[in-house]
């Protein structure tokens, strides 16, 4: 084996690190551990100048692997890869510590931190010694793209793409496309038609000779990888064989359902309707109570479901902006009428959205306020001395008050919730969600579209609650990611496969069933086990799995894991007492 | 009888720790090819077959010897004694068996501790009457001198945990087959391979060799015993459902526990790179367990009955762990 | 002076990993005896790495991954229990009290409960005290 070289580099970030961490003192100590030719520290290494150094350092000093101490891997690994490589260096000669999120992030007590940030980066040391040139591999790109969600999301996309002149496979559960925005009577601020602006995308999307649209169908497995995706859909009865190289999942959302709030009596009470009930009688032309009377109290309950521990600790974004345009147009329609806005804090918040609310505030309307912590306003029946059909009471928390409001139509601005459909299609794509099910991006400020699994980005609700522009925005983003790969035509992907060592493997096929890719095969002639590189996504379940010792999980192999723990534990010892 | 040699002979010795005898059987089980070894080598020590003393061994020359089979773990002081001073008198000191190579079955004692190991044969096994009580002492003065006897340790160890150890030959014994293959290639100047080397044994794994049928099917919804299957004599066990070590240890001993329809349990160590056998059969065996459930997997798991007497009936004091850490728990 | 244990802790990627990344960027402050090592699944896990780890010195160690039915690898995550209740079984015959090894699901978003539950942990294992493996596997007696 080679002399190994290792440069080992502690970074500041600013003060992030620096002010928990004693980055000099890691840096100095680190020096002493054997292999270690030059250990700094520096303010910023993923800045440029950072990354210079490192690479004139592999020159200068013949590094051959480099460790670099800094925040998450998951945020700079790549960086740090490319720099190696530009240095001439396998970008897999490389490991990071996090020292940033895992440490001076989390920790009060400095000398603690630096004590663990010194075991981090030993750990990170003794594994580089032990890491691999890795050859990386390109894959061709399917220049098709598959568009899951006809919403305005997926619509945007797809004629995004289509227009790029690409094709585009745009797939949507129901029977038509459109989605939650051509429920929508008007947007909200600006008082533009749903209809007629979702109708002349539709009509694009159906001219367009680059986008197969199909209705009434679900993705029900997938199989391939970025690049080459297939998977098989039901048209007119007949299997339809489809390949892509990229996914875009724009599945939408799903309105809570306020029944399971007592408090509002939804359901029980006819004229207690939700956000989207009221946005269809909008599109009617008609706001009348379910026996056809103009109403004349007219109440607009804000976060319902929403900001509340016990249903969705998310505020939904959508709801305080609409419920302003609702109070505007109950104004316009009725203008006689009492209208009441009880909401727990005004967030109406985006362009356009503060001057609407100032607006609607000069047009009568009777702001109350609530504290979801003090227990929600309840709607019950009126008596017949009422004068009206229901009375909300709620404490007032401005006045300090409880109060009984008159109402006879009243609407629930209901949450935002994950599609339904989420979680399956979570599992299908790989990717990954967060705990109230929307789907998680790559990172939440630097990759917004793209997540965790290569070739699949997301777009609009589905990823968070989102309104019109925010949705056509991410659905553009998601489109030029997936054109840039097409027009690149290759793209690169990671090669810490598993491998099999056939002087070893005897055959047992253990990990045949194991691998949740069927990536592992038998060879009846060699009788050994074969793992198919492109299908394997590296996993290393089958090289835990292996009694035998036979298969690698490169980049996560036996040896490298277990030096780190040998770092992490034994040589930080030998460190506290220099 | 074999044509003179004009080389000079081998030096050989044969020596005994915490063993059996099986190991040095192995060795008597070479039969009428003993003559080919005795034309070739010359058995300077071996207990169990010579009128040899540790006196002669002292009065030898350091590396006097060729080669030495260790047989046997390390459990007293007269084994570590013995140990040592072969290492000093010998040129190539092999640990010969599952004992010498990773503790084998007396290595089992790790599970528990000196003095309960003491405790039960001296004081309470129901076929001791020892009213002293007496216990066995390692120096006793009488009135004609002083008597000794070798201290027993608390734990077992393997021959390398005692000595440098230059080639390991596994085995519950070895197989004789497999001893007469190294000796010869000793003899005919062979290129040894390096140091620390498994020799004697396949680089793969039993399954290599074991002639039953095996697949991919391997979920296991219960775990059983030999007895409790109607074993077909053909598919493998572990799709059975019975824990079959042989995944997980060298071939080299011709399946001879399969071959006789009874699971591999390991003698033979694991493959090169394998640090803990029993880590790696537990993570296989785990692994296989046909169900998602908590609850289950535990029911299922409990089947298994001593899972580390099972993984590591061969190997405790040469694991990870090596020994019982606590024995009160 | 109180004893301070120190935890070995495996964190899949894409889950627990991040999970504990998001505990970094919200601020939330926890025990830091936790050393993490990165693993792509918690599927990978191999026992040999917890018993050197106790080996080595760990008091505890603890192992995160994806809740049931969201793993990135699909089913990685059971594996990785089969394994837990095999193991625990084992270390517990082998005289290692079972609570120092512990399995719990992460999800990326759960940065809060990951800072609680090596709170927890930790919490627990100082109560049990140091670990004896670390010395007598590296005393022949």
């Amino acid at each position: 084996m080679e002399e190994v070289r290792i440069g080992v580099y502690v970074c500041w970030c600013g003060n992030n690190i620096a002010k928990m961490v004693d980055v000099q003192d890691v840096a100095m100590e680190v020096e002493t551990l054997p292999n270690v030719v030059i250990a700094r520290d520096y303010k910023y290494m993923c800045s440029d100048p950072g990354q210079d150094l490192i690479i004139s350092d592999i020159k200068k000093h013949r590094l051959n692997r480099v460790v670099v101490s800094a925040c998450s891997p998951r945020i700079h690994e790549l960086t740090f890869r490319k720099a190696l490589e530009h240095a001439g260096l396998n970008p897999y000669m490389f490991e990071m510590a996090n020292i940033r999120e895992h440490v001076s992030w989390v920790h009060n007590d400095r000398e603690e931190a630096t004590r663990k940030a010194k075991s981090l980066v030993a750990a990170a040391i003794n594994r580089v010694c032990w890491h691999e040139s890795l050859e990386k591999r390109s894959v061709e790109i399917n220049p098709a793209t598959l568009i899951i969600g006809g919403g305005i999301s997926g619509i945007t996309a797809a004629l995004e793409i289509a227009d790029a002149g690409k094709q585009v496979y745009l797939v949507e559960k129901s029977a038509q496309l459109g989605g939650f925005a051509s429920k929508m009577c008007l947007t909200s601020p600006f008082m533009y038609s749903t209809t007629q602006m979702i109708r002349a995308k539709i009509n694009k999307v159906m001219n367009n000779p680059n986008i197969q649209v199909l209705l009434n169908t679900q993705i029900e497995e997938l199989s391939g990888y970025l690049g080459n995706f297939t998977t098989t859909v039901s048209e007119d009865g007949r299997d339809l064989e489809l390949k892509f190289g990229n996914i875009i999942v724009t599945i939408g959302l799903k309105a809570f359902d306020p029944s399971v709030i007592e408090n509002y009596k939804y359901g029980i009470l006819p004229d207690v309707v939700t956000s989207l009930e009221f946005e269809g009688m909008l599109k009617a032309g008609k706001i009348e109570t379910r026996d056809g009377r103009i109403p004349r109290h007219v109440a607009v309950i804000h976060c319902v479901g929403s900001r509340n521990a016990t249903y969705h600790d998310y505020c939904s974004r959508l709801c305080c902006k609409n419920a302003l345009k609702y109070a505007n147009m109950v104004r316009a329609a009725i203008p006689g009428a009492n209208i009441f806005e009880m909401y727990a804090d005004m967030r109406a918040m985006g362009n356009g959205c503060e001057e609407l609310y100032s607006v609607t505030s000069k047009k009568n309307v009777m702001f109350l306020m609530f504290d979801q912590h003090n227990g929600l306003p309840e709607i019950r029946k009126a008596g017949p001395k009422d004068n009206c059909d229901m009375i909300i009471e709620l404490d007032e928390k401005l006045s300090g008050e409880r109060i009984e409001v008159p109402a006879d139509l009243v609407i629930l601005m209901v949450a935002i919730e994950a599609h339904e459909e989420a979680k399956r299609l979570a599992q299908v794509t790989g990717v990954s969600m967060c705990g109230n099910q929307f789907f998680i991006e790559r990172h939440p400020k630097l990759d917004p579209v793209a997540t965790t699994t290569d070739g699949v980005y997301v777009a609009g609700s589905c990823q968070a609650p989102k309104d019109i522009p925010d949705s056509v925005a991410q659905a553009r983003a998601a489109a030029a990611r997936v054109l840039c790969t097409i027009s690149k035509g290759n793209v690169e992907v990671e090669v810490t496969t598993a491998e099999v060592n056939e002087d070893r493997c005897c055959g047992c096929q253990t990990c045949i069933s194991v691998c949740p890719y069927t990536a592992i095969t038998f060879d009846e002639e060699k009788s050994v086990s074969v793992v198919n590189e492109v299908l394997c996504k590296g996993c290393g379940t089958c090289g835990s799995t292996c009694p035998t010792g036979a298969i690698r999980a490169q980049h996560f192999t036996d040896l490298q894991i277990l030096s780190q723990i040998d770092g992490l534990l034994e040589k930080s010892m030998e460190l506290k007492e220099v | 009888m074999s044509k003179e040699n004009s080389k000079p002979k081998l030096k050989m010795a044969v020596y005994w720790g915490a063993a059996c005898g099986g190991c040095c059987v192995s060795v008597l089980d070479v039969h009428e090819k003993l003559f080919d070894v005795t034309a070739n080598a010359d058995l300077v020590f071996w207990p169990i077959a010579l009128d040899t003393k540790y006196a002669d061994v002292e009065a030898m020359e350091d590396d006097y010897i060729d080669i030495t089979l260790f047989n046997g773990a390390v459990r007293n002081s007269e084994n570590e004694h013995m140990a040592k001073l072969l290492r000093q008198k010998t040129r190539i000191l092999v640990a010969y068996g599952s004992c010498a190579h990773m503790g084998g079955i007396p290595g089992l004692g790790n599970f528990s501790s000196k003095e309960a190991i003491l405790k039960q044969v001296y004081l309470e096994s129901s076929s001791t009457i020892n009213p002293g009580p007496v216990y066995p002492e390692t120096r006793h003065e009488v009135k004609e001198g002083v008597l000794s006897l070798p201290e027993f340790y608390n734990d077992v160890r393997t021959l390398d945990q005692t000595v440098d150890v230059d080639y390991y030959m596994p085995g519950c014994p070895p197989q004789t087959e497999r001893l007469l293959e190294v000796f010869m290639a000793i003899v005919n100047g062979s290129e040894l391979p390096p140091k620390g080397s498994v020799i004697g044994a396949l680089d793969k794994g039993q399954c290599d060799e074991c002639e039953r049928k095996k697949s991919d099917n391997k979920h296991i919804r219960e775990f059983k015993r030999p007895f409790e299957i109607e074993d077909d004599g053909e598919t493998c066990f572990l799709e059975q459902g019975i824990i079959c070590m042989g995944p997980a240890t060298r071939g080299g001993c011709g399946c001879r526990c399969i071959e006789g329809n009874a699971p591999c349990r390991g003698c033979y160590g694991p493959p090169d790179d394998v640090p803990d056998p029993g880590a790696k059969m537990m993570s296989a065996v785990a692994t296989m367990i046909d169900s998602d459930d908590p609850d289950e997997i535990e029911e299922i798991v409990s089947q298994i009955a001593d899972p580390a007497g099972t993984f590591y009936r061969f190997s405790l004091p040469g694991s990870i762990l090596r020994r019982k850490i606590n024995t009160d728990i | 002076m109180e004893f301070e244990p120190t935890i070995v802790s495996f964190l899949c990627n894409w889950c627990s990993y991040t999970g504990a990344d998001l505990a970094g960027t919200s601020r939330l402050k926890y025990a830091h005896n936790i050393r993490i090592i990165r693993t792509m699944c918690s599927g990978r896990v191999d026992p040999t790495f917890v018993l050197e780890s106790f080996k080595k010195g760990a008091d505890g160690i603890l192992i995160c991954g994806c809740h049931p039915g969201d793993c990135h690898y699909h089913e990685g995550n059971y594996k990785c229990l089969r394994r837990y209740h095999l193991l625990k079984k084992y270390i517990k015959q082998m005289g290692i009290e079972p609570e120092r090894l512990h399995l719990e699901w992460i999800s990326a978003s759960e940065g809060k409960q990951f800072a609680e539950l090596v709170d927890r942990f930790t919490g627990s294992i100082r109560e049990l005290g140091p670990s004896r493996i670390k010395e007598v596997v590296n005393t022949l007696s």
